[in-house]
C-alpha cells in the first residue's frame, strides 16, 4: 500500500484537489489541560460502550460481551451479552443496563442476566443508555427519541425533543450517534447532533436550554453531526467527543469551553465513536475503537 | 413531549425513497444497455468503493479526459445534512443556514455538486457528471465527517472498457476488478449487489 506522500506525488492533481485537515488538527497546547495516564487494551474487536460502576470497576461492552476492569486496568470479570451491545450504563444500585439494537437487557453486578425489556420494533436503533436512581433513559436513533423507563422496564415517556407547533425541530440524527447522559440536579442531557448542540431536559422531557455552535474552531462542534458522545463530571461539566475531527473537550454547564482533554493529534485519522465515562477520581475514560482500548486522561499537574 | 416522529421526517423519507429510486433507474438502465451491448457473459471494469482510498489516480490515469470515473451518491445513506462536509470545505464556518453558497465556500474545485433545499435543515446533493472529474475530494469529506454516501464509480455510459484499465494498473488499493456487464456497479449500502 502506497504511503500518503507517494499517493500525493503520483496523482498529479493540483493543490486545490487535495483534502487536508493538517491545520484543523492543530490545537493551542495551552488549552490541553489533560494528559493520558493509562491505556487498557479491551481485548475486543469492536468495543462500543463504556461505563463506570459505583464500586470503581470500568465496564466495557462490545462484540458480544461485557468485560469489567478494576481501576488499575486489570480484567476482573466478564459475561456474555445475548445480543451485540451498543451501549452500557450502571445504576447507583449496581444493576448493569445493556442497550442492544432494539431492547434493553439488565444484569446484576456479577453479570447474572435479570431481564430483557420489551423489544422496541424494527425501526429502533439504541445508541446510548443512562441510569439514575429510579429512571433509565435510552436514546433511540432510529425512532429519533429518548425513552424514559421505570425500574421495571416500562416506557414512561418518549421524549421527542423540542418540537414546534408545526411539528418542526426535534432531534436530527444524520448518522448513528445519539447520546444521552444524566447530570447533577436531575438534568437530562441529550445530544442533538444534526444541530451540533447539546440540550438539557427535565426527566419529564421538558426542554430547558441548549448550547453548542457549529464550527471547526476548538470551541465549536465540527462537521455535519457532532458531538457523538457526552459524559458528565461531578460538578456538572460536560465531556464531549467528536468524529471527523476526533477530539475530546470539557465544557462548563453553561457551554463555555473549559479544557481540551485530547486534541485530534491524539487519535488516528478516521477515528469515530469515542464513548466516554468519568470515574470518581475525575479521570476521563475514552473508549477508542481504533485502538480497541480504554484511554485514561487526568488533569496535568500545574 | 410525547410525539416520537414529526411530519418533516416522514416527508424527507418519501423524498429520500424517490431519489433513491431515480438513482437506481439510471444505474439499472445502463446495466441493461451494457448487458445487451456487451453480451450477457461479458465483463466490464469497476472499482470497489469499500477498497478505494481516493488517491486521485481515478481523475488522472483514465484514457478519457475528463475521466470516466465520477462520484455517485447513495441517497439512502445520506443524512441530507445542512452542513454537508462533502460539499463544504472542512474549515467552513457557518454563520447561518446558507442557501446558495459562493463558489469559494464549496469543497469541489469544479463545482460539480449541486445543493437543493428540501425542507427545514435538510438539503439534497446531486452530481453534475459533466463537471465531475472523479478526483474523490468530496468522497474524503463525506467519509470523514458524514456517512460515506458519496463514492466513486466508473460510469458505463462513458467508460470504453479498455482491455487493461489504465486506472486499475495505477490503483494503489487494488480496488478495480471486472464485474458482469449485467451488474456493472459496486454500490454502497443496501444497493450493493455483489
Ligand atoms: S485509483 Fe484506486 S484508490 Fe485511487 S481513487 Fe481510483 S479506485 Fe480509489
Ligand atoms: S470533488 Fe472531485 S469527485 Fe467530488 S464532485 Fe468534485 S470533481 Fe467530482
Ligand atoms: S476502462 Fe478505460 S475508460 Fe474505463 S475507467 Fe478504465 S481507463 Fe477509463
Amino acid at each position: 500500500m502506497a504511503t500518503p506522500a507517494e499517493r500525493q506525488k503520483s496523482n498529479q492533481l493540483g493543490p486545490e484537489f487535495q483534502y487536508d485537515l493538517t491545520e484543523l488538527r492543530k490545537v493551542d497546547p495551552g488549552l490541553v489541560h489533560y494528559e493520558q495516564s493509562a491505556r487498557v487494551a479491551t481485548g475486543m474487536q469492536e468495543p462500543r460502550g463504556i461505563a463506570v460502576a459505583a464500586d470503581g470497576r470500568v465496564l466495557v461492552a462490545g462484540d458480544t460481551l461485557v468485560r469489567a476492569f478494576d481501576g488499575a486496568g486489570k480484567a476482573v470479570a466478564e459475561f456474555v451479552a445475548p445480543r451485540p451491545p451498543q451501549a452500557i450504563a450502571v445504576g447507583p444500585g449496581g444493576t448493569i443496563f445493556v442497550a442492544a439494537k432494539d431492547r434493553v437487557e439488565t444484569f446484576d453486578a456479577a453479570g447474572k442476566r435479570l431481564a430483557a425489556w420489551e423489544p422496541l420494533g424494527e425501526k429502533a436503533y439504541l445508541t446510548s443508555i443512562a441510569a439514575g436512581e429510579k429512571d433509565v433513559f435510552a436514546a433511540d436513533a432510529g425512532g429519533r427519541c429518548v425513552l424514559r423507563y421505570d425500574p421495571s422496564g416500562r416506557v414512561v415517556t418518549r421524549i421527542a425533543g423540542k418540537v414546534d407547533e408545526k411539528g418542526a425541530g426535534g432531534f436530527l440524527i444524520p448518522s448513528p450517534y445519539f447520546d444521552v447522559a444524566l447530570g447533577p440536579d436531575a438534568a437530562l442531557w441529550i445530544v442533538n447532533p444534526g444541530m451540533r448542540r447539546v440540550e438539557c431536559y427535565t426527566y419529564d422531557g421538558q426542554f430547558e436550554r441548549a448550547w453548542g455552535k457549529a464550527s471547526p474552531r476548538i470551541e465549536g462542534f465540527c462537521g455535519c453531526c457532532n458531538p457523538v458522545h457526552i459524559a458528565l463530571m461531578a460538578d456538572g461539566s460536560l465531556v464531549t467527543s467528536e468524529k471527523g475531527l476526533a477530539r475530546v473537550k470539557v465544557y462548563r454547564p453553561s457551554g463555555m469551553l473549559a479544557s481540551v482533554v485530547a486534541p485530534p493529534s491524539a487519535f488516528a485519522e478516521g477515528t469515530a465513536g469515542l464513548d466516554l465515562a468519568v470515574d470518581a477520581a475525575g479521570r476521563i475514560l475514552v473508549l477508542d475503537p481504533r485502538e480497541r482500548a480504554v484511554r485514561m486522561f487526568v488533569r496535568k499537574k500545574a | 413531549m410525547s410525539e416520537p416522529e414529526n411530519a418533516k421526517v416522514k416527508r424527507r423519507d418519501l423524498i429520500r425513497k424517490g431519489a433513491l429510486a431515480t438513482g437506481l433507474l439510471g444505474v439499472g438502465g445502463t446495466a441493461a444497455l451494457l448487458a445487451t451491448r456487451a453480451g450477457k457473459d461479458r465483463y466490464v471494469w469497476q472499482l470497489d468503493p469499500e477498497k478505494c482510498i481516493q488517491c486521485g489516480n481515478c481523475a488522472t490515469k483514465c484514457v478519457l479526459r475528463p475521466s470516466a470515473v465520477k462520484v455517485v451518491h447513495a441517497f439512502a445513506l445520506c443524512g441530507y445534512c445542512d452542513l454537508c462536509f462533502g460539499y463544504f470545505p472542512p474549515h467552513f464556518e457557518p454563520d447561518s443556514a446558507i442557501e446558495e453558497p459562493a463558489a469559494e465556500s464549496q469543497l469541489c474545485p469544479t463545482q460539480a455538486i449541486n445543493r437543493k433545499w428540501v425542507e427545514g435543515p435538510h438539503f439534497e446533493y446531486t452530481i453534475d457528471e459533466d463537471l465531475c472529474i472523479g478526483c474523490g475530494k468530496c468522497v474524503k469529506g463525506c467519509g470523514n465527517f458524514g456517512n460515506g454516501s458519496l463514492f466513486l464509480q466508473t460510469r458505463h455510459n462513458r467508460c470504453v472498457n479498455c482491455n487493461e484499465c489504465a486506472i486499475a494498473i495505477a490503483c494503489p488499493a487494488q480496488a478495480w476488478r471486472r464485474v458482469p456487464a449485467g451488474h456493472p456497479y459496486l454500490l454502497k449500502g443496501e444497493d450493493r449487489q455483489t
